[in-house]
């Protein structure tokens, strides 16, 4: 048993790093967003997840008004509890809203975010992300209305309706969700559309001169993958079973993903998988190796940040295409993959597609 | 001349920097089907003047018109959408990009390029294959066959200069602006790009404006030529005429 | 003569923050990236303010070490990311670089401050040190010694910019870097003892921070927000606007947060850090160029 839930808490830590750090990928290895502020719509993601579900719930069973869902939240919790238990079809319906909620809004922010990040160089434009992303954690760790402020809340678990195999059950959507996260990014950055992407990183100026929006390109890009981190974060949340805003730091949630994307491989999305696998797995033998240092006068915990910071210097200063570097791609190659069309080796191309 | 006769013409378009008029109440006319060169000592503004007209800079004065259309001031993608293409005096290829990846994504619009409809491979399937098949024939044209797999970063100089001229290709443009294409390119291949040149504007209707300096390889190609010094207009005319007139000495000389 | 305690605080946040950003800038106009660990390595400082207090001393005797640290650690960066920048590595590297600092320097200020927590058997994770400051009068000594390490330093650095021989090659360095290299400055020497300063006076502006306001471990990471800020509104490259624009981002943080506490409650005084932010995005949208390229503006026309 302990092994098995310690195989489902990897996985699903993993699975939460992928969406995000192949979200980070996606907007600043194929497209060079330099987006320092990766948290901005983890944390927005988290506080919906804090704020509307409890709520929701509330009006749908007639809850007594009275009651706030942050202010007393134990107490409505044990009311919605004893009543989603018996209602599966509500707790589906509900998670289904909330997902949808947290996509609609984080893409609108990602796009909004993209007009004053368009004019911006990428040095102010990592400025500007990071302090956006920051300034929000501390409106969520500040503000009790949203998510319990500074104590964080409680959530409903929208799995209690499967009683004791609630675990497995947000596990499975943990994993599932990232899964397909990563499918739907391996698609659209297999297609032409990675090539797009790839062109407005390398020189901007001459994307437009070949006719592509680069403004339009960038809005998009934000705004689809804000919407991703904004599910990484509210699986995030889902997954912990609370919120609490203030723990979602520029450390956790921005510099680890960077450091993953980094030492894996900007640029492809295996690569940056093999990062984050690597990266997950040391962070948790730090945390299994834990108990053995008690003997320090300080929170092992600390350490955690420092060991980021060796492997960070190591890693830009010998290996900075990363473990799997981003390989040129062979016409022949793409053609046989991913259309399909097989050519004799010693034949031209060009003469055997004249003849279709 | 005849309006209707004239793909693109820039009236009286002015550019400063500064306190400095980079080009100064310039008129030009880049007639259909006719490859113009626009020449100059370093310095008298040519690069600005086409930044102006391919939207890159936005004109202080005057106004810049594609087949009658005003594109003053107008988006550079929007333009080249028009039809109106450029090539760069310092070619900005996508470096980490294969030299087919290059030329690959200078497509019109390709479903593949969009967020909807690149998801479902059944939708872009046919154009890439199309758009690959071309994408070969004009490797071919700029002799660049032995290098598609070659990262746009490793080319030479001249090599690049190519690229610029074989991305304006997949984009079937009306009229090209082509910013030195063949500095740094030697003799032969030079005289069979030049004359490539000639064929597109002869097959496709293409107009091109061309600005050179290696003028003893181009002038037999031209069709007409404007001389620029200064961010003005020196004189014009076909290049026997102009070969002929004093005031080109003046400024090359001055 | 009495000073309401909005005012002090409006004043001594605009001086620190003035100098940081004077700083920031600084470092950013040398070296081409902005240093992100810049904020971290500043309030390094307040725990030695901290220890001092904790052994009894008044917080200010640890001035010179604060300004030790800073410089160390900020040279110690500059050593790094040169190193990084010769063999090439891209702007995003360089970038990453500075993060490394960053991170360390947070791991090993928590740590500092679990252990003196426990060395001293005291609460380190949120302090003030505002009572062991000395008073002129009614004023606390905050005001005075913000005000005028401020004001002294940034004349001192305008001298050293137009008066000497080393503001001279500093200037040329600013300009055009590898020019100047070319005409026989010592670029790495001029840059190193640049660096070394700028990070010795961000870790005294640090320092002095805790002696009016409270200290956390968060403090780096949101006044990051404000030096942001106070870099747009000044002019990102500018360094003389930087300074004008802390000046001016310090005491608005601080006013319009307070007009707003009037309005809605005192709960919006945790919310700085989100003025800032405001005021930053506002300035973008405006005035790209910050004061800096506006006054220019101004100038040519």
């Amino acid at each position: 048993m302990a092994l098995e839930t310690l195989i489902l808490d990897i996985l699903s830590f993993f699975s939460i790093y992928a969406i995000m750090t192949i979200s980070l990928n996606f907007e600043q290895g194929y497209t060079g967003l330099f987006n320092l502020g990766l948290y901005f719509p983890i944390i927005a993601g988290a506080l919906i997840v804090g704020y509307l579900p409890g709520r929701l719930a509330m009006v749908f069973y007639n809850i007594d008004p009275t009651l706030d869902f942050s202010a007393n939240n134990a107490v409505v919790l044990s009311l919605l509890k004893t009543r989603l238990q018996a209602d599966p079809f509500f707790s589906v319906a509900l998670l289904a809203i909330t997902l949808a909620v947290v996509v609609v809004v984080c893409a609108i922010l990602g796009y909004v975010t993209a007009h004053p990040a368009l004019r911006l160089t990428e040095d102010y434009l990592a400025l500007f992300m990071l302090s956006l992303a920051e300034t929000l954690r501390v409106i969520g760790q500040q503000t009790d209305w949203m998510a319990g402020g500074a104590m964080g809340i409680g959530l409903i678990d929208l799995f209690w309706c499967i009683g004791p195999y609630a675990y497995y059950g947000r596990a499975a959507l943990v994993i599932g969700s990232a899964l397909a996260i990563f499918l739907i990014y391996q698609r659209l950055c297999a297609s032409p559309l990675g090539r797009l992407l790839k062109s407005v990183r390398e020189n901007s100026l001459t994307a437009e001169c070949v006719g592509k929006d680069v403004s339009q390109v960038k809005k998009k890009v934000l705004a689809f993958s804000f919407a991703i981190l904004g599910v990484g974060g509210a699986l995030h949340a889902i997954d912990l079973g609370a919120v609490v805003a203030g723990d979602y730091t520029r450390v956790d949630f921005s510099f680890w993903p960077w450091l993953m994307m980094i030492v894996g491989g900007t640029g492809n999305n295996l690569g940056v998988l093999a990062g984050t696998f690597a990266l997950v797995m040391m962070r948790r033998v730090m945390i299994v190796m834990k108990p053995f240092f008690t003997f320090l006068p300080f929170d092992v915990l600390w350490l955690e940040p420092i060991l980021l910071a060796i492997m960070l210097a190591l890693t830009l200063t010998f290996r900075p295409a990363g473990i799997v570097p981003e390989r040129p791609l062979k016409i022949k190659n793409y053609m046989r993959r991913v259309l399909h069309i097989k050519l004799q080796t010693k034949e031209e191309p060009s003469k055997l597609l004249v003849g279709r | 001349m005849e309006g209707t006769q004239v793909q693109l013409q820039a009236e009286n378009v002015s550019k400063r920097f500064g306190g400095f008029w980079a080009v100064r109440g310039v008129t030009l006319q880049v007639p259909k089907t006719t490859i113009v060169l626009l020449m100059g000592p370093n310095g008298s503004g040519k690069t600005t003047l086409i930044n102006c007209i391919s939207g890159v800079y936005a004109p202080d004065e005057g106004r810049v018109l594609f087949n009658g259309i005003d594109i003053t001031a107008r988006v550079p993608h929007e333009i080249v959408r028009m039809g109106l293409g450029r090539s760069f005096q310092i070619p900005g290829p996508f470096k980490r990009l294969t030299v087919a990846e290059n030329l690959l994504v200078s497509s019109g619009n390709h479903p593949g390029e969009k967020f909807s409809s690149s998801l479902i491979k059944g939708k872009w399937k046919a154009y890439e294959q199309s758009l690959i098949e071309k994408m070969f024939r004009i490797l071919d044209v700029i002799g660049l066959n032995e290098k598609s797999d070659t990262l746009a970063g490793e080319l030479s100089g001249g090599q690049l200069k190519l690229l610029e001229l074989g991305r304006l290709l997949m984009l079937d443009v009306k009229t090209m602006l082509l910013d030195e294409p063949v500095g740094g390119v030697n003799p032969v291949l030079a005289h069979s790009v030049l004359s490539y040149i000639r064929k597109i504007r002869d097959e496709f209707q293409t107009s091109f404006l061309v600005v050179e300096h290696r003028l003893d390889i181009v002038m037999k190609y031209v069709d007409l030529v404007y001389v620029l010094a200064k961010g003005n207009i020196v004189c014009f005319g076909s290049p026997d005429e102009v070969v002929k007139r004093k005031e080109l000495y003046d400024v090359y000389l001055a | 003569m009495l000073l309401a305690p909005i005012l002090i605080t409006a004043i001594v946040s605009a001086f620190l923050l003035s100098l940081l950003a004077m700083g920031f800038t600084l470092q950013y106009v040398t070296l081409s990236i902005p240093n992100l660990a810049y904020a971290t390595i500043a309030f390094a400082s307040t725990y030695i303010a901290l220890t001092m207090y904790l052994m009894h001393l008044s917080p200010y005797v640890g001035t010179p070490l604060a300004f030790l640290l800073g410089g160390l650690i900020s040279l110690l960066l500059y050593k790094f990311v040169a190193f990084l920048r010769d063999r090439g590595t891209s702007l995003v590297g360089l970038m990453m670089s500075t993060l490394v600092f960053d991170l360390t320097i947070y791991g090993l200020m928590n740590i500092y401050a679990g252990y003196i927590a426990y060395a001293f058997k005291s609460y380190t994770y949120a302090f003030s040190l505002a009572e062991m400051d000395f008073s002129i009068g009614d004023v606390p000594g905050i005001v005075v010694v913000s005000a005028v390490t401020s004001i002294s330093l940034v004349l001192l650095f305008h001298l050293l910019l137009v008066k000497t021989k080393f503001g001279t090659a500093m200037r040329a360095v600013m300009e055009n870097y590898a020019l100047a290299g070319v005409h026989g400055v010592d670029t790495e020497k001029i840059l190193s003892v640049a660096w070394f300063f700028v990070g010795g006076v961000a870790g005294i502006s640090g320092s002095f921070y805790p002696m009016w306001f409270y200290m956390d471990p968060w403090v780096g990471a949101r006044m990051f927000i404000s030096i942001f800020a106070a870099c747009v509104v000044g002019g990102l490259r500018s360094i003389y606007g930087s300074l004008l624009g802390g000046f001016l981002v310090g005491a608005s943080e601080i006013f319009v947060t307070f007009a707003f506490a009037g309005i809605f409650g005192v709960w919006i005084w945790s919310y700085r850090s989100v003025t800032a932010m405001v005021i930053a995005a506002f300035a973008i949208v405006m005035m790209p160029d910050g004061l800096a390229g506006f006054l220019k503006r101004l100038q040519m026309r």
